[in-house]
């Protein structure tokens, strides 16, 4: 057997050799005590309780976010894709390891990198929940001179920089957002898997946006060769590109480095969704234009006529359900870029004096009049810019006070705005990708007034609002203009697969068993476009309702037969 | 620590000091910090370099530590003093400093007063070598085991739990008048290797199983590495190269000057303050400079080959995993008792060895 190796400090006896000689200076006894007691007090007394605690006393983390840390420590050992849910507080178990490995002495240098949005964000709340001290990454000193250090990745990446980094051994490297490196044939990939570090987490709300593929190299960051060579995990696990087989097997492998909790494991209470559609009624003006670009887009991406690329006129159609503003600039765009004189251009010009003759906005005076039945903070959801200024103005001179907010904004932008909303406006608007970190539990009320085409963009959406620390029934309102491709949608995500009303994260995991991200998205824009008439389109549609519903059976068998049987 | 104890505890760390305490209340109090202290955990290095360089006198720091976070003092800035604390860790790490080595004598009843001394005789005090120490069991995982020990230095003897019986007796820096100590006939080195002999005992004694659990996985997880590994390798043999990227000679060299430079950066600046540096030299000699713009070359980047990765892999897990066993001297001192401690336990004898 192999003897543990004991190194013994001896460096302290030629000091305390020559304090003999020269009889002092001593130390003071009632010192020489406290030493001792604050290194009992400090000293870690066994191997697994967590010790992190004692140092927290504000912070009362939740049942699943202390089995979480526990589990990583001492089954994982440190080393860990955390994949909770939006809402679980992913942060709060990795600042809890962190903080564990500090207060046991066995991490001193951390790297956390984040996304440049998150940074200032990360740096806080390590300052003010867990007492530790990091830094925002500024200047190329830095790397050195702290040890804990937040940077982005981007920035990271790149010299000076990256010479700093990879030349460190990190005790602990943390990764926030890690589903951005499931490419492995990325820089941002590759940049991870050079920094030398022992433990090492990475967090990531959706480990598998699309392909097996992307979890596999996720987990080749932490443990490489954990599922086999890549041939070998293929052959193993891999179905179809977004298929997995035997999946107990794979899911036994993968929970050894993997943990997901969900909202649907209990434990932790969760307030209500309460979901309506909010049926809207288009003037004629409003039809004429609606259905004068449908037709138009059908017949361009069939004949492909114009050279428009098939993103751009499915944007279109996308954008009509929005708004007038979010469609003009599009038609503008294609405009420019149609030959002069052209038959399309001829077309877009005919779309646009439809445009123009829409006095009416029937969508945005339904909103306005729901916020005002709603008489509290409210948060509307829209895919576009546009349309996203546009109801600002609207809902202004409908004296309603709002404050956009976007993924763009810079994060003190950001924070102010949040800040704004909750202290002084009605009506928070945000684009797309406004939510990352962000919390918004303050507001209970969601218009979503488009509909993504991606369920789970759906359901980052709702996120915002509904996670822990929201006190209220969530309450969503889904504007559906009648007779148009969005009603089609709406009623494909919310009444045939119960989108709203599954439990939270059940989407997550049919997403992620079946892969449907991105093909549910694909289907949707073939049967949009592809469809000769409204009623094909519905039919269609209604099928692959019906694909995903029995799809869902399978996946959660735990469905009560009454529950599958009244909805069907 | 729960908040009664780290109170008591701030409470006796700056009497140790002889701090003048402002205010005084059960939910907080307010204290004037000595130099000392003031240097230890004030959080102002710079200004300490200022004011030694200019030769001005200072102006002490007045903090107020609140004890309970729900009842702060009206109209005074405080800070909430509790066990995780940075300002607690800076004085933890202060006693650490300052209380390091002793030399203390038992101060007991004058002869004249014990029944049946002799008038005017002197008693003999032994020499006793403390040595406080911590061993940590490291792997992935970690934990401490605190040894209390005495090692008799006239007649050699080492004994457990020596400071809490040292606790129980009334020391005082300096030789009462009717005493005289004992030679030391054990040197301190001597003294020490018994120490680490007892060490070494109360080791084996312990449960090594988190040892050769720790072993047993790095084992486990090198073996997974290397057939991964090697499999990619007799892939690329047959195959493309996977690293198309060639490193420009002209930066590779560059990356190695200066990776030999950073080597040098060794102490933190905390740890440089602590020896009494000044701050400012520090900064001149440690500060890495902004990189020039013309230097920066974004195209250096060199990807490892499997091999190297392969190589690295192996070390973090061995830097993870590896179980090792480490003693290091929490404090020490001399101490000249009349009273002896119970030699009950472990005996060694210095005069077999």
């Amino acid at each position: 057997m192999p003897k543990t190796p004991v190194t013994f400090d001896r460096s302290w006896l030629p000091e305390f050799n020559r304090l003999i000689a020269d009889d002092g200076p001593w130390h003071k006894w009632e010192l020489f005590q406290l030493a001792l007691e604050a290194e009992e007090a400090l000293a870690v007394k066994n191997f697994d309780q967590l010790q992190a605690l004692k140092f927290l006393p504000s912070l009362k983390p939740y049942p699943h976010q202390l089995a979480t840390a526990e589990k990583v420590l001492n089954e994982m050992r440190g080393r860990a894709i955390l994949a909770d849910e939006v809402g679980l507080g992913k942060t709060i178990e990795a600042g809890l390891i962190l903080k564990e490995y500090m207060v046991r002495g066995l991490a001193k240098k951390v790297l956390i990198l984040v996304p440049a949005s998150l940074v200032i964000q990360w740096t806080k709340e390590l300052n003010q929940k867990f007492g530790i001290p990091a830094v925002a990454q500024k200047k190329e000193y830095m790397w050195r001179q702290y040890d804990v250090v937040v940077a982005s990745i981007d920035t990271a990446k790149r010299d000076p920089h990256r010479r700093h980094v990879l030349s460190i051994d990190y005790d602990m490297l943390v990764i926030d957002e890690a589903h951005k490196l499931k490419n492995k044939r990325t820089r941002n990939y590759q940049f991870v898997r050079e920094i030398k570090k022992k433990y090492c987490l990475l967090l990531t709300a959706t480990p598998i946006q699309n392909e097996m593929e992307e979890l596999y190299n996720l987990i080749n960051l932490l443990r490489p060769g954990h599922l086999g060579h890549t041939e070998a995990f293929a052959s193993t696990y891999v179905e179809g590109k977004r298929q997995a087989k035997n999946n107990d097997q794979l899911r036994q492998e993968i929970s050894k480095v993997m943990i997901r909790n969900r909202r649907s494991d209990g434990g932790i209470r969760f307030t209500q969704r309460r979901v309506q559609s909010v049926p809207v009624e288009l003037s004629p003006e409003e039809w004429a234009l609606y259905d004068g670009v449908t037709r138009f887009v059908r017949e361009h991406y069939r004949s492909q006529a114009g050279g428009f690329n098939a993103l751009a006129l499915i944007t279109l159609q996308r954008e009509v359900c929005s708004s007038r503003e979010a469609a003009f600039m599009t038609l503008y765009n294609m405009h420019q870029r149609a030959p002069e004189g052209s038959p399309t251009q001829q077309a877009i010009q005919e779309l646009v004096d439809l445009i123009k003759r829409i006095e009416t906005h029937s969508k945005a005076a339904k909103t306005a009049e729901l916020i005002k039945r709603i008489n509290d903070k409210v948060i509307i959801f829209t895919e576009y810019r546009a349309t996203q200024n546009y109801l600002q103005k609207y809902l202004s001179e409908h004296g309603i006070t709002s404050v956009p907010f976007r993924g763009g904004f810079k994060r003190s932008k950001k924070d102010w705005m949040t800040d704004l909303f909750q202290n002084r406006a009605q009506v928070l608007i945000a684009t797309e990708a406004g939510g990352e970190g962000i919390n918004l539990q303050f507001c209970n009320q969601v218009i979503n007034y488009d509909m993504p085409w991606n369920p789970m963009r759906v359901e980052q959406r709702i996120g915002r609002v509904h996670r822990l620390g929201q006190e209220r029934d969530v309450h969503i309102y889904n504007l559906s203009t009648k007779g148009t491709i969005e009603e089609h949608i709406l009623h494909l995500l919310y009444e045939k697969i119960d989108l709203f009303e599954m439990v939270i994260g059940e989407l997550d995991e049919i997403v992620e068993r079946m892969s449907l991200g991105k093909s549910l998205e694909q289907n949707v824009i073939d049967i949009i476009m592809d469809s000769q008439s409204e009623r094909e389109m519905a039919l269609k549609l209604d099928n692959m309702g019906k694909v995903i519903r029995a799809m869902r059976q399978c996946v959660s068998p735990n469905l009560s037969p009454t529950q599958s049987e009244a909805s069907r | 620590m729960n908040q009664a104890e780290v109170r008591r505890f701030a409470e006796r760390y700056f009497a140790a000091f002889s701090s003048h305490v402002l205010e005084s209340h059960p939910a907080y109090f307010t204290v004037k910090l000595p130099e000392e202290v003031d240097k230890d955990i004030g959080n102002r290095p710079f200004y300490w370099t200022w004011i030694e360089k200019m030769n001005i006198p200072p102006q002490p720091l007045v903090i107020t530590f609140t004890f309970d976070p729900e009842q702060k003092p009206e109209g005074l800035r405080s800070e909430y003093l509790h066990f995780g604390s940075g300002r607690l860790q800076q004085i933890f790490q202060s006693t650490r400093r300052h209380g390091r080595f002793v030399c203390l004598y038992e101060q007991m009843e004058e002869p004249s007063q014990r029944r049946g001394a002799k008038r005017r005789s002197t008693v003999p005090l032994t020499p006793w070598l403390n040595l406080n120490l911590k061993i940590s069991f490291i792997c992935d995982k970690k934990r401490d085991v605190l040894l209390y020990l005495g090692i008799n230095l006239y007649h050699p003897q080492v004994v457990h739990d020596f400071y809490l019986f040292a606790r129980s007796l009334r020391l005082g820096p300096s030789i009462p008048d009717y005493a005289y100590t004992l030679e030391r006939r054990l040197g301190i080195e001597k003294a020490s290797e018994l120490a680490e002999r007892e060490v070494s005992k109360i080791i084996a004694q312990q449960d090594d199983g988190w040892a050769e659990e720790a072993r047993t996985r790095l084992a486990e997880e090198i073996e997974i590495l290397t057939s991964y590994y090697d499999r990619i390798a007799d892939q690329t043999a047959g195959g493309e190269p996977d690293n198309s990227c060639d490193p420009k000679p002209t930066l590779e060299s560059e990356t190695a000057a200066s990776r030999t430079a950073e080597k040098d950066v060794l102490l933190t600046i905390d740890e440089h303050t602590a020896r009494g540096g000044r701050i400012l030299d520090f900064l001149r000699v440690h500060t890495i400079p902004e990189t020039p713009r013309e230097e920066i070359d974004q195209s250096s980047w060199k990807q490892s080959t499997p091999a190297e990765e392969k190589e690295r892999r192996i070390a973090e897990l061995k830097w993870q995993y590896e179980p090792r066993i480490e003693i290091s001297l929490i404090n020490g001192g001399l101490f000249y008792l009349y009273t002896q401690p119970a030699s009950a336990g472990s005996h060694t004898d210095g005069r077999n060895m």
